[in-house]
């Protein structure tokens, strides 16, 4: 069944969908070109019913965001990739078409800052509105600074 | 919130009926709500960062906390990761050891939901028994393992010892009682009784469509009807040499997912005797060194945990630590259906539904 | 026997050297050490449990160790109507604030319990971007319980060293309100 995916992914796509076997564990599919994310979700969404997860892997200038998909019939999974360069870090949300991913983009934006276009309500979820910075990014050092800090002064 | 007529009420995050520290922002109208939002991180302490800053040997610690009514199947989930990144193979004895601590730790957070649920809906009675059933579990872990609610009994490799030579005089007796308190005394305590049906039946109903809409897994899916584990469709561990049954309700209601539960419990502890008898003889541990180097990749394993699907999503660089580390959290898709079921319906179901839920924090804010 | 002298020795476990002293002393002092026998007796926590701590401070008052039988009844769970707080489980910098909120809605005398290797000096999670290494950077503590988590028998250890402490007249924290 997940190959059926990557065929329909395949036709309507043509050269913006690369299949990457990674290591012969799981296939993962690149898109290059992030504008097409909304349609490819859709035509996902004809198999899987939820996005799984959502992990955001910076290599500093690139962000991977790389998208999970799965469903409730069986155990099969689907790996969809999408880079997106760190001068503009946006990406169209897909919460429209897969409502579990909701909190994960949020997540995303909470802990790399990347902007969902379309998300209903993008703020942080995990750290305070006022938290300064975001943490999972390569760039961001724990000093001693951030370790002394009390957070009282935080207003969220 | 843009209509604030009727009444504001917060709740948590320090209240005890919130399972540590979630909070939701209710608008009321009256006694009924109207709109509810739920406000999660009070406990977020960074634990994909701090990944990036340990060996894959030294992380088990911190695993342990992600789901700390659950710590053994964290490790468990953790060391398949690194072992599947690291292709290591571990001997049948250490799958077989995994799969009975599992097992045990499925019971004993299943017990504190159990004495948890019961002591919200006003049943302080369940709260007891529950916390006394898994005081005897967690004396075998702590004989096993030395540790009692952060085991750290797993390692890459297997486990950090073997089982006692006692181990099964010691465990089946308190399996056989478990069964028999469960099976009888615990269905005169709750199934039979009418205070707790009442609070339960028909409150916070999450159906088949709300749970595929959000991404529900594990107990909560299973109660509205949708037969899948992930133990079943994809068997890691020992599993698959394993009879068990799934076990579903159909309404999706608080009720049902304590049903749920329990019958876990009993499958449970079917698959702890089982995995007993056909315990292989020989090492339990394959040596692999401390420091280990995982060249890149991307590793991506779930198991089904006691709260639903948990994944751990790794990608490596070559080096002696991960690059990232992504956690998939059952209990952050759950929880999100607290917006939508409470609409409507009356303050003093918001603590059942929350408890039905069986939210533990550390997992949902990492 | 003139009590003072063997201050050290009376300091046992099941004896009151308080209120041992009670011939020597000025009224004011009398008032307090009556009061704070009275305390030590009857300490009712609000549970701030957060994380993992919390579940054991569930055992502590659940069947095997009991926490009813040393006086702290997990009851109201209302910080106006208590005594002790609990402080059981990681502090992240947005609890802080809540913590503190809690804290301060407690009447006086009121006392902390720092419970985990977390609330001591942060503990595993000392190098995080998002924990406060120790509450003792922003509220009084008077005792705090090792382990990571500790076990339940622990918190028993620490309500009575807790104990002692008041019953001694050793918090001098409300010296002045309280009289």
């Amino acid at each position: 069944m997940p190959s059926k995916v990557v065929d329909a992914l395949k036709d309507s796509f043509k050269d913006n969908v690369t299949v990457l076997s990674d290591n012969g564990v799981e296939d993962v599919i690149v898109l290059s070109d992030k504008k097409l994310l909304k349609e490819a979700a859709k035509l996902i969404k004809k198999i899987h019913d939820i996005v799984f997860l959502i992990t955001v892997v910076d290599r500093n200038p690139t962000f991977e965001i790389g998208y999970v998909f799965s469903n409730y019939v069986d155990k099969s999974i689907l790996n969809l990739r999408v880079n997106i360069m760190q001068d503009d870090l946006s990406i169209d949300s897909i919460t429209s078409v897969f409502p579990s991913a909701d909190w994960e983009e949020r997540e995303a934006y909470d802990m790399f800052g990347i902007k969902f276009n379309g998300h209903p309500s993008l703020k942080r979820i995990l750290l305070p509105e006022d938290w300064p910075g975001h943490p999972l990014r390569k760039d961001f050092k724990v000093t001693d600074d951030v370790r002394n800090w009390t957070g009282l002064d935080l207003k969220f | 919130m843009e209509k604030q007529k009727g009444v504001i009420l917060n709740i948590g995050p320090v209240h005890p009926a919130t399972h540590g520290v979630l909070k939701l922002i209710a608008d009321l109208e009256g006694d009924t709500i109207d709109n509810i939002k739920v406000e999660i991180g009070f406990l977020h302490r960074g634990k994909e960062k701090m990944a990036e800053m340990r060996y894959f040997s030294n992380y088990y610690p911190i695993v342990d906390k992600l789901d700390y009514v659950s710590a053994l199947q964290m490790e468990i989930l953790f060391a398949s990761v690194v072992e599947k990144a690291a292709g290591i193979e571990i001997p049948p004895r250490a799958v077989y050891i995994r799969t009975i601590m599992a097992e045990i730790q499925r019971i004993m957070s299943h017990l504190v939901f159990v004495g948890s649920f019961g002591m919200d809906v006003g049943n302080y009675t369940g709260f007891i028994w529950a916390f006394r059933e898994r005081e005897e579990l967690m004396t075998v872990v702590e004989a096993i393992s030395g540790g009692r609610l952060a085991p750290m009994y797993i390692c890459n490799g297997g486990t950090f010892y073997d089982l006692p030579e006692n181990f099964s005089y010691m465990l089946s007796p308190v399996l056989d009682r478990i069964e028999k308190k469960v099976k009888n005394e615990y269905a005169t305590l709750f199934q039979k009784n009418n205070v707790f049906i009442m609070r339960s039946k028909s409150v916070g109903i999450i159906d088949k469509q709300l749970v595929k809409q959000l991404g529900i897994t594990g107990p909560n899916m299973r109660a509205a009807g949708i037969e899948r584990d992930i133990r079943r469709i994809d068997p890691y561990l020992a599993y698959e040499e394993m009879e068990f049954e799934v076990p579903t309700e159909e309404d999706g209601d608080a009720y049902s997912r304590f049903l749920i539960r329990i019958r876990e419990i009993i499958e449970s502890i079917k698959i702890i005797r089982q995995a007993m008898k056909k315990l292989p003889a020989g090492s339990y541990k394959k040596p692999v060194p401390w420091l280990l180097k995982i060249p890149a990749k991307y590793t991506l394993v779930r198991h089904e945990v006691s709260k639903g699907e948990m994944a751990m999503h790794m990608v490596t660089d070559g080096g002696m630590m991960p690059y990232r580390l992504k956690i998939r959290s059952p209990t952050f898709f759950s929880l999100k259906a607290l917006e939508k079921v409470l609409v409507g319906s009356r303050i003093a179901d918001i603590v059942a539904v929350i408890a039905s839920i069986d939210p533990v924090m550390g997992e949902v804010d990492r | 026997m003139n009590p003072l002298d063997n201050k050290e020795n009376s300091a046992g476990e099941f004896s009151y050297s308080g209120l041992g002293d009670i011939v020597f002393m000025k009224a004011e002092k009398f008032i307090d050490t009556v009061l704070n026998w009275s305390r030590g007796w009857s300490l009712w926590p609000v549970t701030f449990g957060t994380s993992c701590c919390a579940i054991e401070m569930m055992t502590f008052g659940a069947t095997k160790v009991d926490a009813d039988r040393m006086g702290v009844l997990f009851v109201g769970d209302s910080p106006r109507q208590s005594d002790l707080i609990l402080v059981s489980g990681t502090i992240t910098k947005k609890m802080a604030r809540r913590l503190l909120n809690v804290y301060e809605q407690m009447p006086s005398p009121k006392y902390v319990i720092a419970v985990g290797a977390c609330n001591i000096s942060g503990g595993l999670y000392h190098d995080s971007y998002n924990t406060i290494a120790g509450i003792d950077r922003i509220m009084p503590v008077d005792v705090y319980i090792p382990g990571c988590p500790p076990r339940p028998e622990q918190f028993q250890d620490a309500v009575r060293v807790l104990r002692k402490l008041i019953q001694q007249n050793e918090i001098k924290r409300y010296a002045k309100q309280s009289s």
